[in-house]
C-alpha cells in the first residue's frame, strides 16, 4: 500500500522522512560488521532477518544508543523490549532507584546516557528526592514520555521558561494580550497558587511547536486535552500529566495499559517454562548434558514469538514501516 | 673438742669435725658434707640435719617436714644427689612421725636426766645446770632441744661452749647468751623469735640457725662478721637488708618468706648457696654481683618472664639454679632458653643438664633467632605491604577523584561537593583499614624501610589459598610464570584497588592460569553497573562471590544479587558476599530475568547473534543449529563435550560486557561504517530515484511517442508503389 503523501515529497526525501534511510543504512553497516557469518547463509536471508526483525522491533537489543533513538520506531521498540524484559521486576513489586533503572536500561542498551534517566526520574521524584525509590510503573511511562518525546520535550521546556520569565517564546506570533501579564516569579519552587503559567496560553505555543516540529510530538488534540483540564501548571506538571495520560500512552503504541502493565501471558507462560527448567537444571547437575539440549536455543521459541508479535507491530506501532515495494 | 677423737666414726659427723674443716678446709668440708649425704640418702632416711650434735650415727630427730626440706636445701645442696631434698615433703611425712618418735625414745639429751633446770636467783629466768660428767662428756656443746623454754636459760661456767642448740621450743626473744662468746654455732629453730637481738656479743659465730621464727627483719647481725651459714627460713621476712658486711657468708637461706624481690646483693662476695625458695619474687636483679655463688634456689616463686631474671644470665659462677614452680618453667622456651642464656649451668631444677639438651637448646635458639630474624623481616615485609597498599589506596582514591570530579565540572556548582566528601569518606576509610603507624616499628625496622623509598604501586600477595592484587600493576603478574603447585593451590582471589574493567581483560589469563580459583573477591573495583558481573560468565568456575560495597556502588542495588544468580547461574554459586544461595533464590533470579534472556536468545536476528556470542560459543552455537535437523536423541560426544566446556545457557551467553574503553572504540568504528554506508546508501538511493524519475518520465512520453512512431511509420507505407521501390533501392544498396 502506497501512503498518498508519497507523492508530495521528493523520492529521496520522502525515504529520508520514513527513516527508510536509516535502516537502510544500518543494514549495510550490519552486513559490513558480521560480514563472515552472514557470507555463509547469503545476504539475501540477512536482509530478510534484518527488516522482519526491524518490523517485531527486536533489532534494536543491545545496539548503540544513537541507532536505538535515531528513529521513532526504534524508541518505541526499546520501550516494548525494557517493559518486556523487566515487566517482571515490577510484578515483583521492587521499588528501585534511578541508577538501578538506569542499569537496567543499560542490560539493554550498553551506553544509555544517564542524563535521560535523571531526567525521567525527575518526572517521578522531586528535585531534591533523586536517590528515592520508585515503582515500576511510575517510572516505565514517566521515562516513555522522556525518551520518545525528549526532543519535543526540550522545546516546550525552553518555551516554559520563555514564557515563566515572560519573554515572548522564540518568534511565535502571539494572538492574545501581551506576555507581560502573565510575567512570574523566575523561581520554579514557589509554591504560591499561581505557580507555573496558563494553561490556555501555554497550549497555544505547543500546537505551534507541534505543527513545525520535526520529531515526533503527542498528539495535540491530546495535548489539549491534558492542559484543558487546569488553569495554571508547571512544567513537571505537565510532565506528570503526559506520562499519565491514557491516550498519549495509546497513541504511542509502545506499551499496554497502566492496567494491563504487568499482563503479559504469553511471556508469563514461557517464564513459567524456564523456572521449572532452571530448577530441574540446579536438582540434576549429573544429567547436565541432557539438560543442555533443552537448555540450548530453539528456534520453535522465536517462531512463537513471531506469531505472537505482528499484531502488535502492526496495531499499535503509529509508525511501522511498511516494505512493500513500489511496483 | 679433739678432731681424732670423732674421726675413729667415719660415718659419723660430728661439730668439732664440721666446724675445724669449716675454718680449715672448705674443700675438705665441702667433700666431708657431700659424704655425709651420700650416707645419709642413700640410707633413704630423708634428713638434712647432719650437724646434729648426736653422737648417734643414726639422725637424731627431725623438724616439721615442710621446714625440713627447705633446711635441706640449705645445707644438702653440695651433693649431686641431694635433689632428693627437694621431693615433695608428703614423701617425707611418714619419716616425720616415725623419726621423731625416734627423737622423743632415743635422743640422748631429751631425758631430763642429763639436765637439770633450776631456778636461778633472777626471778624469771631458770638456771642451766650440767653434771660434771655431762659436762666432760659434751664439754663443747649444749642441747637443750624440746624442753618447753619459754626464755632463754642461764647458762652459767659454760663458757667454752661452742655448740647451742635450742631447737623446738618456745623462746620469745634471745637472752642470757652474750657471755658464750666462743660459740659457733646456734641452733634456735622452730621457737616465736621475733627479732634477731642478743647476738652482738658472739663473734666467732659461724652458723646461725633461725628457722621456723617470727623475723620480720633482717637486723642486728652487724657483728657477726665470721657468719657462715645463715638460715632463716620459714620467718616473715619481705626484703633481703642488713646482710652486707657479711662478706663471709656463704649460705643463706631465706626460704618461706615474704620477699617480693631480690634486690641489691653487695657485699656478699662468699655466698655459695642462696635458698629463695617460696617466696613471692617477682624479679631477680643484682646475682651477678654474687662472685661467688654457685646454687640459687628460686622455686615456687613468681618468675613469669625471662626479663626478670635476666641478670643471672651475667653471673659466671652459678652452676645449680632451680626455678620449677614458676610460671616461667610453664612456658615453652623455658629450658632451652634458660640453657643458651647460662652456658656455665651444670644442674637445672635438681637435673645435670646433659650435652645433649645443652645442643638442644643451641639448636633452639638458633632456630628462635632464625625465626625472630625471620619474623623481622616478615614485619619489614608486612610494613612494606602496608606502605604500598596505602600508596595504592591513595592512587585509587587520585583516580576516582579525577573520574568523579569529570563530570562534575560540567554540571552545575552545587554537584562539585559531593565529589570531594566523597573522596574524604573514601580516604577516611582508607586510613581506617591501613592506619598509619610510624611509631610502633622499631628502629632498625624504619631503618631498614628507608631503603624502601621506591614504594611499588602495586602489590601482588598469595597467602595461603588467597591471591590478593592491589592496583591495576599487580593484573601484569597474571602473565609471571607461576609454579604449578602455587596456581593449584590458590582457590581465591581478591582484587582491591583496580578496575573492573581492567580485571575484565585479564580474565582469560586468570582462568588460564589459576584454573582452581573458586572464590572472587572485589573491593574498591568500580563495580557500578549489572552488566559488568557478564563479564564473570567467561570463568570457567565460581563458587563464592565477594563484593565488598566499599568503591563497589552497584552493591547497593537491591537486585544485584539475583542478577548475579542469574548470569550466572551455569556456576551454580555455592555463596555471594557470604550467605548461602539458596534454591528460592535461583528460583527469584529466573523469574526476574529470565525474561530477558529468552527475549534475548530467541528474538534476536541469527546474525546479531553470532555476532554477540565469542567464538567458541559461536562453534557450539553453530552446532546446535545444525543438530536441530538431527534426531534429537542422538547426542554427539562432542555436543557434550562443548556443553561441557561452556557450560553456560545459550541464551545468557547473548548477554555479555564489553569494557568501557572497548565499547567506546566499538562505537568509533561503528561511526565510521555508518559514515561510509550512508554516503554509500546515499548514492545509491540517489541513482535508484533518478533512474526511477527517468523511467517514470519515460513512462509519461512512452504513449505519445508510441503514437507518434506508429502515425509515422503509418505514412510511410500508405503509398504502396513507392515505399516497395524504396525498399528495392535500400536493398540493392546495401548490396
Amino acid at each position: 500500500m502506497l501512503s498518498p503523501d508519497r507523492l508530495a515529497l521528493p523520492d529521496y526525501e520522502y525515504l529520508a522522512q520514513r527513516h527508510v534511510l536509516t535502516y537502510m543504512e544500518d543494514a549495510v553497516s550490519q552486513l559490513l560488521e558480521n560480514r563472515e557469518d552472514i557470507s555463509q547463509y547469503g545476504i539475501a536471508r540477512f536482509f530478510t532477518e534484518y527488516f522482519n526483525s526491524v518490523c517485531q522491533g527486536t533489532h534494536i537489543l543491545f545496539r548503540e544508543f544513537s541507532f536505538i533513538q535515531a528513529t521513532p520506531h526504534n524508541r518505541a521498540s526499546f520501550l516494548r523490549a525494557f517493559w518486556r524484559c523487566f515487566r517482571t521486576v515490577g510484578k515483583n513489586g521492587d521499588l528501585l532507584t534511578m541508577k538501578e533503572y538506569h542499569c537496567l536500561l543499560q542490560l539493554l542498551c550498553p551506553d544509555f546516557p544517564l542524563e535521560l534517566t535523571q531526567k525521567a526520574a525527575r518526572i517521578v521524584l522531586m528535585d531534591d528526592a533523586m536517590d528515592c525509590l520508585m515503582s515500576f510503573s511510575d517510572f516505565l511511562f514517566a521515562f516513555q514520555i522522556q525518551f520518545y518525546y525528549s526532543e519535543f520535550l526540550e522545546s516546550v521546556a525552553a518555551i516554559y521558561q520563555d514564557l515563566l520569565t515572560g519573554k515572548n517564546p522564540n518568534t511565535v506570533i502571539v494572538p492574545t494580550s501581551s506576555s507581560g501579564q502573565h510575567r512570574q516569579r523566575p523561581s520554579l519552587n514557589e509554591t504560591s497558587a499561581l505557580e507555573g503559567v496558563e494553561a490556555s496560553l501555554f497550549y497555544q505555543y505547543l500546537e505551534n511547536l507541534c505543527d513545525r516540529h520535526k520529531y515526533s510530538c503527542p498528539p495535540p488534540p491530546l495535548v489539549k486535552e491534558v492542559l484543558s483540564n487546569v488553569q495554571r501548571l508547571t512544567f513537571y506538571g505537565f510532565l506528570v500529566a503526559l506520562s499519565k495520560h491514557h491516550g498519549i500512552n495509546q497513541a504511542l503504541g509502545a506499551l499496554p495499559d497502566k492496567g494491563d502493565l504487568m499482563h503479559d501471558p504469553a511471556m508469563d507462560e514461557e517464564l513459567e517454562r524456564l523456572v521449572v527448567r532452571s530448577r530441574l537444571h540446579r536438582t540434576s547437575q549429573k544429567h547436565r548434558s541432557h539438560q543442555a539440549v533443552a537448555f540450548g536455543f530453539r528456534r520453535s521459541d522465536k517462531l512463537e514469538a513471531l506469531e505472537s508479535l505482528p499484531s502488535a507491530s502492526s496495531t499499535q506501532m503509529p509508525y511501522s514501516c511498511r516494505w512493500e515495494s513500489r511496483e | 673438742m679433739i678432731p681424732g677423737k670423732y674421726r675413729t666414726n667415719p660415718g659419723r659427723i660430728t661439730p668439732s669435725n664440721f666446724e675445724l674443716r669449716l675454718t680449715k678446709d672448705s674443700s675438705f668440708h665441702n667433700r666431708l658434707l657431700q659424704h655425709d649425704i651420700e650416707k645419709n640418702y642413700s640410707s633413704r632416711q630423708g634428713d638434712g640435719r647432719v650437724i646434729s650434735p648426736s653422737p648417734r650415727n643414726k639422725p637424731s630427730f627431725v623438724p616439721t617436714t615442710t621446714n625440713m626440706t627447705d633446711l635441706c636445701g640449705l645445707e644438702l645442696k653440695t651433693g649431686a644427689n641431694s635433689l632428693s631434698a627437694f621431693g615433695d615433703s608428703s614423701i617425707q611425712t611418714p619419716t616425720k612421725s616415725r623419726v621423731r618418735q625416734g627423737c622423743h625414745s632415743a635422743g640422748p639429751n631429751v631425758s631430763g636426766d642429763h639436765v637439770y633446770l633450776g631456778s636461778s636467783s633472777m626471778p624469771s629466768f631458770p638456771v642451766l645446770h650440767r653434771s660434771s660428767e655431762e659436762k666432760i662428756l659434751y664439754s663443747d656443746r649444749l642441747t637443750l632441744e624440746r624442753q618447753k623454754l619459754t626464755v632463754c636459760p642461764v647458762i652459767d661456767g659454760e663458757e667454752h661452749l661452742r655448740l647451742l642448740n635450742f631447737q623446738h621450743n618456745f623462746i620469745t626473744r634471745i637472752q642470757n647468751i652474750s657471755n658464750l662468746q666462743s660459740l659457733i654455732f646456734l641452733d634456735l629453730y622452730d621457737n616465736q623469735i621475733e627479732e634477731i637481738s642478743g647476738l652482738s656479743t658472739l663473734r666467732s659465730l659461724r652458723v646461725l640457725l633461725l628457722g621456723k621464727n617470727r623475723i620480720k627483719k633482717i637486723s642486728n647481725l652487724d657483728n657477726l662478721k665470721s657468719l657462715d651459714v645463715l638460715d632463716l627460713h620459714g620467718n616473715q621476712i619481705s626484703k633481703i637488708e642488713n646482710v652486707s658486711h657479711l662478706c663471709d657468708l656463704r649460705v643463706l637461706n631465706l626460704a618461706r618468706n615474704f620477699l617480693n624481690d631480690v634486690d641489691d646483693l653487695n657485699g656478699l662476695s662468699s655466698l655459695t648457696e642462696l635458698n629463695l625458695r617460696h617466696n613471692q619474687i617477682t624479679s631477680v636483679r643484682d646475682v651477678d654481683n654474687l662472685p661467688c655463688l654457685q646454687r640459687l634456689f628460686l622455686s615456687y616463686n613468681n618468675i613469669s618472664c625471662f626479663e626478670d631474671i635476666l641478670c643471672l644470665a651475667d653471673s659466671t659462677s652459678l652452676s645449680d639454679i632451680t626455678l620449677d614452680g614458676n610460671p616461667i618453667a610453664q612456658e615453652s622456651w623455658y629450658k632451652h632458653t634458660i640453657l643458651q642464656h647460662m652456658m656455665q649451668l651444670r644442674q637445672l631444677d635438681m637435673k645435670r643438664i646433659t650435652e645433649e639438651e645443652r645442643r638442644m637448646a643451641s639448636i633452639v635458639a638458633r632456630k628462635e633467632e632464625e625465626k625472630k630474624r625471620e619474623s623481622h623481616k616478615q614485619t619489614l615485609i608486612k610494613e612494606k605491604k602496608r606502605l604500598t597498599i596505602c600508596n595504592v589506596a591513595r592512587k585509587w582514591d587520585m583516580q576516582q577523584n579525577r573520574v568523579t570530579s569529570g563530570p562534575s565540572s560540567s554540571q552545575d556548582g552545587k554537584d562539585s561537593d559531593v565529589p570531594s566528601q566523597d573522596t574524604c569518606q573514601l580516604n577516611g576509610s582508607g586510613a581506617c583499614v591501613y592506619p598509619e603507624e610510624p611509631g610502633s616499628l622499631d628502629p632498625v625496622l624504619s631503618t631498614a624501610l628507608q631503603g624502601l623509598a621506591v614504594i611499588e604501586n602495586h602489590l601482588v600477595e598469595v597467602d595461603g589459598d588467597t591471591l590478593f592484587l592491589y592496583g591495576s600493576g599487580a593484573l601484569e603478574s597474571l602473565d609471571r610464570n607461576w609454579s604449578v603447585q602455587t596456581a593449584g593451590l590458590v582457590t581465591t582471589v581478591s582484587f582491591t584497588f583496580i578496575e573492573f574493567d581492567e580485571i575484565v581483560q585479564v580474565l582469560p589469563k586468570l582462568k588460564i592460569k589459576f584454573p582452581n580459583s573458586l572464590h572472587l573477591k572485589f573491593k574498591e573495583t568500580n563495580l557500578v553497573m549489572l552488566q559488568q558481573f557478564n563479564a564473570l560468565a567467561q570463568l570457567r568456575r565460581i563458587d563464592q562471590l565477594t563484593i565488598d560495597p566499599q568503591g563497589n556502588p552497584v552493591v547497593n542495588f537491591t537486585l544485584w544479587k539475583y542478577y548475579v544468580l542469574f548470569r550466572l547461574s551455569h556456576f551454580s554459586m555455592q555463596k555471594i558476599n557470604g550467605t548461602e544461595v539458596t534454591q528460592n533464590d535461583m528460583i527469584m533470579a529466573e523469574r526476574l530475568f529470565g525474561i530477558l534472556a529468552h527475549v534475548a536468545s530467541s528474538e534476536l536476528p541469527q546474525y546479531r547473534l553470532l555476532s554477540l556470542l565469542g567464538e567458541v560459543r559461536k562453534k557450539q552455537f553453530r552446532y546446535l543449529l545444525e543438530g536441530k535437523g538431527k534426531k534429537s536423541g542422538v547426542v554427539s560426544e562432542e555436543n557434550n563435550e562443548n556443553k561441557r566446556l561452556g557450560g553456560e545457557n545459550t541464551n545468557r551467553a547473548t548477554l555479555n560486557y564489553t569494557t568501557r574503553d572497548f565499547y567506546t572504540e566499538k562505537l568509533e568504528e561503528i561511526k565510521e561504517k555508518k559514515k561510509f554506508c550512508k554516503t554509500y546508501i546515499h548514492d545509491l538511493v540517489k541513482e535508484a530515484a533518478e533512474i526511477n524519475m527517468k523511467n517514470e518520465s519515460l513512462q509519461k512520453l512512452w504513449p505519445q511517442m508510441f503514437i507518434e512512431l506508429v502515425r509515422d511509420a503509418v505514412i510511410e507505407i500508405r503509398n504502396k508503389n513507392s515505399y516497395m521501390k524504396l525498399c528495392l533501392q535500400r536493398i540493392t544498396d546495401t548490396k
